[in-house]
């Protein structure tokens, strides 16, 4: 199934998107052809755990997730599977908070943290493992990056395969059209946040563009 | 160790009053000139009862020009050397007819950091409430101004 794990609502500073102009938006989509499932709402520094949008998941058959993308001293981070525990052991707000304590705890905590548009030039991941810092817990990164600058995502690339990293795929979508630009295909059925957190330890996914993703194939 | 903000928390919490701000036709047609608004609603009492209004209508983006003239307290961030409008936005509650009287109440809604491709910023987000002169909300604005390293 193909799920955009990167996206914005207004819950974000950033964001001027509802969730409903989205998964909207989506049905559009699917009239051209592609296959969307679902979307994972990334917001800034925080985890909406008063947000519940499965009233319009299930109107529109999309499927609606939730998680967070936070702030790092080295760049920021996806996290899924996000809980109550997580939220207290780390800071989401903190701005310059360590990565690989981030890493460690969203592990403990059932979750899983993975850099965001590790390409991107003077914030990615890639720019502090180019200053000699090592992250060995980084198993997966966001190789496709839908807000990427040219370059960034092929920086991301690169990162993969000298790493022997895994890459999902995420519109960064901030605007309603923006949505799906980039998703990633998993084998696995997925219909919770726990199933997302299994499915990226299963390791059988791939990041794809929407443009490659027309009738069900990528 | 996490950022710890320095600024003046004591503003959370209290209000900032601003106006009346007349509503003149005046300042709805320098307002309509600036955006370029054409609307008959905008423009004339027979082109806004023509819309369903008992007059002439201001265009919903006025306030976000009263609430320049709304004088706020420094927050006293301690960060960066740049502030910047950082932007706007309004939330349109209720109509505001030429001749209303509004007035503005202020508060801190919040001060955040985050990083981005440019480095570290601190926001600082204020939001003021509109009201007209039988007490009903015609709109919320919300401003925030970035601080740069």
């Amino acid at each position: 199934m193909y799920l955009d794990m990167h996206s914005h609502s207004v819950s974000s500073d950033d964001s001027r998107a509802t969730v409903e102009q989205y998964v909207k938006w989506i049905q559009v989509l699917r009239k051209r052809g592609h296959t969307v499932d679902g979307i994972v709402l990334t917001e800034h520094r925080k985890f909406d755990f008063d947000k519940d949008y499965s009233d319009l998941a299930g109107q529109y058959n999309v499927l609606v997730l939730k998680g967070s993308e936070l702030d790092t001293r080295y760049g920021h981070f996806l996290v899924y599977g996000v809980t109550e525990a997580l939220t207290q052991a780390i800071d989401f707000g903190d701005v310059h908070m360590d990565a690989r304590a981030l890493m460690q705890a969203a592990r403990q905590h059932d979750a899983i943290a993975l850099p965001a548009h590790p390409g991107r030039f003077g914030i990615g991941l890639t720019e502090y493992v180019s200053q000699g810092e090592v992250f060995d817990d980084v198993k997966i990164v966001e190789r496709l990056n839908g807000g990427s600058r040219a370059g960034e995502n092929e920086r991301a690339e690169e990162l993969c395969k000298s790493h022997n990293l895994l890459g999902v795929g995420g519109s960064d979508a901030h605007l309603t059209s923006h949505i799906a630009t980039c998703m990633t295909d998993f084998k696995a059925a997925i219909k919770n946040e726990n199933n997302l957190v299994d499915a990226l330890l299963s390791k059988e996914f791939q990041p794809v563009w929407l443009e490659n993703v027309v009738n069900g194939a990528s | 160790m996490a950022m710890e903000l320095e600024y003046d928390r004591s503003l959370y919490g209290v209000e900032h009053l601003a106006g009346p701000f007349e509503i003149t036709d005046e300042i709805i047609d320098r307002a309509n000139s600036s955006t370029g608004e054409t609307g008959a609603a905008f423009k004339s009492d027979d082109g806004a009862k023509e819309a369903g209004y008992r007059s002439r209508i201001a265009p919903p983006t006025l306030c976000c020009i009263l609430v320049r003239q709304v004088s706020l307290p420094d927050v006293k961030v301690k960060f960066g050397r740049t502030q910047m409008h950082a932007g706007q936005r309004v939330e349109p509650k209720a109509p505001v007819y030429a001749g209303d009287r509004l007035t503005a109440s202020s508060h801190l809604k919040d001060v955040y950091a985050k990083t981005g491709r440019s480095g570290t910023m601190v926001f600082v987000v204020w939001e003021t409430t509109f009201t007209n002169q039988d007490g009903q909300v015609v709109a919320e604005v919300q401003e925030s101004f970035a601080k740069r390293e």
